[in-house]
């Protein structure tokens, strides 16, 4: 093939996620009847609307305004009302009450169930979304699917890696451990070396870290079967082998128990007494922006596996974008939080804003992938991240009360964090039972 | 530690020093200002001195103003409007509890009326009802009437203050001699005439009391506004503070922050305490005569 004949062929190729778009947006619009549906995309982002948009993440007005250049008539209020959990349980209250809610929300995976259950978020597939199945990672997409519905559009995800403190492992003369059994002994090597060291630290009070590991480790605690059965299983294979391990390495002091995120923690981040973080792979923006002293001794690598010939991965964090039930402007609002996270402009826009991208086109562009990480010495980390985003393991879900079970993780885990984790899962899903039959589901735990 | 009797010659000076009390005291001081240290320490370092080097000492560098700075651009300057925000709650607020409670409480004390006796109880049993369990009724009441999201959702309740009332009521009954009631209607005074030129001026010290304490409070209201408003435009300060912090503290996967948030947590609560301080300095004497109001009836 010669490169003249290659190069229309290319500029061809890069207009199909474009026109696939513009396919998704034009295709229930009208023959030019005029008779608008009220599912007319097209119809909807010509006509003078404003939409409020309910994100926490920080620079997403940088993408909105691309939008809003493409399509003038829309105009889109960007409104922080609270992270996480603040924000839902502001839009459980808002969108019952039917006022005061926003049109667009960021909503995490885990919550997602929750809200499409109770009704609070749109069916995307009423405006087109089941067509962008295959656009997006299908670790992301299994996320957002829910049901037979399609409740959100996939922003930015978190495939799980090793973060690695190279200076101290080189000094160390450490290999980056492949295995749990290889990175066991690191931990070893670490404590030896200075007993203030620690391989890593894991958070007591955050559920999501925790079901990352179980997730990479093949369990699956929480299985909803129908729109009402539940099963809670904390103590299945996967989650035994979790909780087996890290005991292990919190007993013998090798892995700390410090709340993440504190200046305390981040502290012994930048100063060498973690030599490693075992997270989503949006964390290179945090170690740029909190430890620029020390970022350029961090690198990235796989996760550490079970056994040396698997290649598993699971996901850490990562939130979707919903189209609210209360939403007066219901195709307008679906079509700007499709075109937010689909359109190729839009998806650089906003890795550019250190969200790691969800979207296939974004995830194989040898562009992205080579593209040097800040705060990670400039490494080609993109590549690693890609790798582990398409090992994710399959089939697993959340509770429809997932904020519930996260809220008391620290008070059942959390305490028994260092003495045997098995108790504290056993103590979790005592809870999320109880809670779950009050509330009227049928929860079966073994 | 030597129990330090002093000897029998009393009466030398008024001062008898204690070492152990003076060393207690001075524990408690450090145990107090630490913290404070800690904090205008830490508005002076960027985000990487604060996670590397000693707390209570300079950073390498001093970041002090272009932290403030960032705190008042950050966002197209939403800081400063949650200040004004702020000084609007307080200061709309507290003046109005204070003027409500001043005049509630003069009423209870100086008029007999029918179920004054029951309203007096009901005012002191109110005071007991922390705020905090009445935030989610007041949620469900004001969406009722369409003003969640509004800075009345945050006014309106920090108008009743039953403590306030009390506190007038016991400092009305020592400050307003009835006698001087009675010759303001000898002399022909209308009821309000009195209260306006006369009683108010007598409640003075009370008054100041009640608007110090509805300040400080206002000030430091969190909840109430955390449930009432979604829209960061009506933030106070407390709610805004808090979301920069969680920001800091974790946009933790939904995203990675490449914004610094800690520099300007940190440095936005030191401006956030200086209008408190400076509150406080001037008007001390009213606090402390205050709180001893009532104590003993002349």
């Amino acid at each position: 093939m010669t490169p003249a004949h290659s190069t229309p062929r290319r500029r061809l190729l890069a207009l199909v996620p474009a026109a696939a778009l513009a396919l998704t947006l034009t295709a229930c619009s009208s023959s030019g009847g005029g008779e608008a549906t009220p599912a007319d995309p097209a119809k909807a982002l010509d006509t003078p609307t404003t939409l409020t948009f309910w994100t926490w993440a920080p620079n997403m007005d940088k993408t909105v305004a691309l939008f809003e250049q493409k399509y003038p008539k829309i105009k889109v209020d960007i409104v922080n009302a609270g992270q996480s959990a603040t924000e839902y349980t502001k839009l459980q209250t808002a969108v019952k009450a039917g006022s005061g809610g926003p049109d667009v929300a960021q909503v995490e995976y885990f919550a997602l169930p929750e809200l499409a259950l109770s009704k609070r978020l749109v069916n995307l597939k009423d405006y087109g979304a089941a067509a962008l199945e295959s656009k997006f990672a299908a670790s992301a997409w299994s996320q957002v699917a829910i049901a037979d519905g399609v409740y959100a559009i996939p922003q930015d995800t978190g495939p799980m890696a090793m973060f690695y403190n190279k200076k101290i492992l080189d000094e160390l003369k450490i290999e980056p451990p492949k295995t749990w059994a290889e990175f066991e002994a690191a931990a070893i090597k670490i404590k030896a070396s200075d007993p203030k060291r620690f391989i890593t630290s894991i958070d007591p009070g955050d559920a999501g870290g925790v079901d990352s590991l179980i997730w990479q480790a093949g369990g699956r605690p929480f299985q909803q079967t129908d729109s009402t059965s539940v099963t809670v299983k904390l103590q299945d294979a996967g989650a035994k082998k979790t909780a087996d391990l890290w005991t292990s390495l919190i007993n013998r002091k090798l892995v700390d128990t410090a709340p993440g995120w504190t200046n305390e923690w981040w502290q012994s981040m930048g100063s060498g007494q973690y030599a490693m973080w075992i997270i989503g792979a949006w964390a290179p923006g945090n170690i740029a922006s909190t430890i620029p002293d020390t970022a350029a001794d961090w690198r990235a690598a796989p996760i550490p596996q079970w056994s040396a010939s698997e290649n598993v991965s699971s996901e850490n964090g990562g939130s979707s974008v919903a189209v609210t039930s209360s939403s007066k402007n219901k195709a307008a609002a679906a079509a700007f939080a499709i075109w937010l996270n689909s359109d190729p402009q839009a998806v650089r826009s906003l890795s550019a804003n250190g969200l790691f991208p969800a979207t296939n086109e974004l995830l194989k562009d040898p562009a992205f992938l080579d593209q040097p990480v800040q705060g990670l010495g400039g490494q080609k980390a993109n590549q690693v991240f890609a790798d582990s985003s398409a090992a994710v393991a399959k089939g697993w879900q959340y509770l429809p009360y997932q904020l519930y079970a996260n809220s008391v993780f620290k008070d059942t885990v959390g305490p028994n964090i260092s003495t045997d984790i098995n108790t504290g899962l056993s103590a979790w899903q005592k809870r999320i039972t109880d809670y779950g039959n009050q509330q009227g589901f049928k929860v079966t735990a073994p | 530690m030597s129990a330090n009797t002093t000897s029998g010659r009393a009466g030398r000076g008024r001062r008898r020093s204690s070492t152990a009390l003076t060393v207690a005291m001075g524990l408690m001081l450090v145990y107090a200002l630490l913290p404070l240290l800690w904090l205008l320490m830490s508005s002076t370092k960027d985000t990487g001195s604060l996670t590397t080097g000693f707390g209570l000492w300079f950073g390498r560098d001093f970041h002090f103003f272009d932290n403030i700075h960032a705190v008042l651009t950050y966002d197209h300057g939403i800081y400063l409007r949650w200040f004004a925000n702020t000084l609007l709650y307080a200061v709309v607020g507290a003046g109005g509890a204070a003027f409500i409670s001043t005049a509630a409480g003069y009423a209870l004390a100086k008029y007999r009326f029918r179920g004054r006796t029951a309203l007096a109880a009901i005012v002191l049993g109110a005071v007991a009802i922390p705020g905090t369990a009445l935030a989610v009724p007041t949620y469900l009441l004001f969406s009722k009437v369409g003003i969640v999201d509004t800075p009345w959702a945050v006014l309106l309740p920090s108008l009743a203050s039953p403590f306030g009332v009390y506190l007038m009521r016991v400092y009305a009954l020592g400050a307003v001699p009835d006698s001087m009631l009675e010759a303001a209607r000898i002399d022909g005074s209308g009821e309000l005439r009195t209260f306006f030129t006369i009683s108010l001026r007598l409640l003075a010290p009370g008054f100041v009391t009640v608007l110090l304490f509805s300040l400080v409070a206002t000030w430091n209201n969190y909840f109430l506004p955390l449930i009432v408003l979604s829209d960061p435009q009506w933030f106070p300060l407390t709610v805004g503070l808090n979301q920069w912090n969680s920001l800091a503290t974790g946009a933790a996967g939904s995203g990675a922050t490449t914004t610094g948030f800690y520099p300007l947590v940190i440095t936005g609560s030191v401006l956030a305490i200086v209008p408190l301080v400076v509150a406080f300095l001037f008007l001390q004497r009213f606090w402390q005569s205050g709180l001893a109001a009532g104590s003993v009836k002349e």
